[in-house]
């Protein structure tokens, strides 16, 4: 009796492992598929089109029906606003995560961090809809900007949605630091402020990396909330309040018009390749960066 | 101690002009770190406060379960609505299994080895890939490929890729938090590993594994730039609350950023305004949900309070 049940119970471990494993191998037959799919889409424009891949790179000039599909405008237009947000973002959310690993009183974390989850809970076209109706018309007001659609606006908008990344991923940075450095620091007579600044700051480098690389990588992909603000102008941002585009809004922007297999089409999933190349290459320096800490 | 201080007198002199600027900037430092802490709570309030200010006129009885229009003013969300949680349904069923199973073999079986290092570099890869990118993906498989054209499971199966990862990780930091004790206990009694993660592990977990759920499960209801080329920017008008996944299926998240930028109603502000405040009033209700749930479910499954 006993031994059948034994004998049972020890099936049921080897078809239970066999399904965990299945569904772990799922998650690489996912990936697998998305990179491979997406790369024999997105590289038509240069084997089927014959469209040069350094003039999708380089070149400005994006006039699908006369055969230009010149992506630079887009490419620096994401490299923009990510430079934007993160200029702006990323100091803002290792300062509020400092604060949280050393400075914020129970009560205040206990505000702060249900604050965050809500701020990461907010759909992306809330985010773009708040910039539409309370960011736009300001700049609009206040600056010598037309439309007061542009680069600040989606800037700004970017800047506030990955405030919730950096901040956590600094909180872990900090948390992760052996109390003794900070101790050690204390006990030669410096200040919270110079323990911080000095010490905690330069120990926990590679996770503040980590904290602004996975920020950057949040900004480059963010879709709608920009697409809504940015003004959606193929041309290159002329200052920090002209309207232009992104490789993400430009696919939003164009792909409902596009007939499937037209240079148009071919174009935007090249765009759509080039953001996962970007994102895979920002895991690759997450690791790096991860790597030299351990 | 003054004693020491008299034989270095020199020291003491400069520490001690040094010390009132270092407190001093010590004491600002500690300020400003307190302003922008605070700064975000009132830039949320604020949020929410605007929110509600702009778009609570607009929800209506007639608003929340009234048909959209194409061409005129007065269309209403309800199908929408109807559908964010229909697809939201359809991706927590294919999400949820494969996740939690996934989850389990890496942190329960697998701890080292190079199909671990793989599992985990496609998850944090496919976690990074911005949802615009995955829409396209999706539109390729479900619409091109397939040729089901704009469909709720498409929609939902292009968002089960896109919420794996974090789910996994869920899981994954649920299961670490069970002490190894409680482990060590259940084998010992001559549990194998698999009664031990059913019975054992998994109860203990899954307060914190259900808030993770509702948590993301929030995030799915408001996602839209994954579903505009897989689940369509339309709903069926014959039969809008339809269980066939086979159907376009417009979400709310997706007619709000539809009415924007694409439709030609003259109402656009009072629609982009409700449906904003409906989104955000789901995001709280699902942030407020996920602790009480995994609180009562912790308490119900361990005995403790969390």
């Amino acid at each position: 009796m006993i031994a059948v049940q034994a004998r049972r119970s020890h099936r049921t471990e080897r078809i239970a492992v066999i399904g965990l494993r299945v569904a772990a191998g799922f998650v690489i037959l996912a990936m697998a598929t998305l990179l491979l799919y997406l790369a024999y889409e997105g590289t038509k424009t240069f084997y089927v089109d014959k469209f040069p891949l350094w003039k999708f790179l380089f070149s400005t000039s994006f006039d699908p029906d006369s055969g230009q599909v010149g992506s630079g405008v887009f490419i620096i237009g994401t490299l923009a606003v990510t430079l934007f947000a993160i200029l702006v973002g990323g100091p803002f959310g290792i300062a509020v995560g400092i604060f949280l690993a050393e400075i914020a009183p129970y009560r205040m974390t206990q505000l702060l961090k249900p604050a965050i989850e809500v701020m990461v809970g907010i759909p992306s076209v809330v985010y773009g809809w708040l910039g539409l109706t309370l960011l736009v018309p300001l700049i609009r007001t206040h600056t010598n900007s037309p439309s007061g659609f542009g680069l600040a606006a989606a800037g700004i908008v970017l800047a506030i949605m990955i405030l919730p990344t950096v901040i956590t991923l600094s909180e872990d940075a900090f948390r992760s630091l052996p109390p003794t450095i900070k101790e050690g620091s204390l006990a030669l007579g410096a200040t919270r402020f110079q323990t911080i600044m000095r010490v905690l700051v330069p120990s926990a480098s590679s996770g503040l990396a980590v904290a602004l690389i996975l920020g950057i990588a949040r900004a480059i992909g963010e879709t709608l909330a920009i697409q809504m603000v940015i003004g959606n102008a193929t041309r290159l941002p002329m200052g920090i309040f002209a309207p232009t585009a992104a490789l993400t809004t430009e696919i939003v922007t164009d792909m409902p018009g596009a007939t499937e297999g037209t240079l148009l089409e071919h174009a935007l999933f090249s765009m759509a390749f080039l953001l996962l190349v970007i994102a895979m290459l920002l895991i690759v320096f997450v690791r790096l960066a991860l790597r030299k800490r351990n | 101690m003054a004693g020491v201080s008299a034989t270095v007198p020199v020291r003491r002199v400069t520490a001690s002009g040094s010390v009132r600027s270092r407190r001093a900037a010590d004491a600002i430092a500690t300020i400003v770190l307190w302003a922008m802490a605070s700064s975000i709570i009132v830039m949320l309030a604020a949020f929410v406060i605007y929110m509600v200010y702009l778009g609570w006129s607009a929800l209506t009885p007639a608003f929340i379960f009234g048909m959209p229009q194409e061409t005129t003013a007065g269309g209403g969300v309800g199908p929408e609505i109807y559908n964010s949680f229909y697809i939201l349904i359809l991706t927590l069923i294919f999400t949820v299994p494969i996740a939690v199973a996934a989850g389990v073999y890496l942190q329960e079986y697998e701890h080292a080895g190079r199909f671990r290092t793989i599992v985990q570099f496609s998850a944090e890869s496919l976690a990074t890939i911005p949802s615009v990118v995955m829409g396209l993906f999706g539109l390729l498989v479900f619409v091109y490929l397939f040729k089901w054209h704009f469909t709720a499971l498409g929609g939902a199966l292009t968002l089960t890729l896109l919420n794996l990862p974090a789910l996994m990780r869920v899981t994954q930091e649920a299961l670490a938090s069970v002490p190894d004790t409680l482990r060590e206990a259940s084998m010992g009694l001559g549990g194998t590993k698999w009664q031990t993660i059913t019975r054992v592990v998994l109860p203990s977990a899954i307060g914190r594994l259900t808030t993770g759920i509702v948590l993301i499960a929030g995030r799915i209801f408001g996602e839209t730039a994954a579903l505009i080329f897989t689940a369509g920017l339309s709903v069926p008008f014959n039969n809008p609350y339809s269980l066939n996944p086979f159907r376009p299926a417009e979400t709310l998240a997706v007619h709000l950023w539809y009415t924007h930028s694409e439709s030609i109603v003259p109402d656009v502000a009072r629609i982009g305004n409700g449906s904003a405040l409906v989104l955000l009033i789901m995001v709280l209700l699902f942030n407020v949900s996920a602790r009480i749930v995994g609180r009562q479910l912790t308490k119900r499954f361990t005995g403790r309070a969390e």
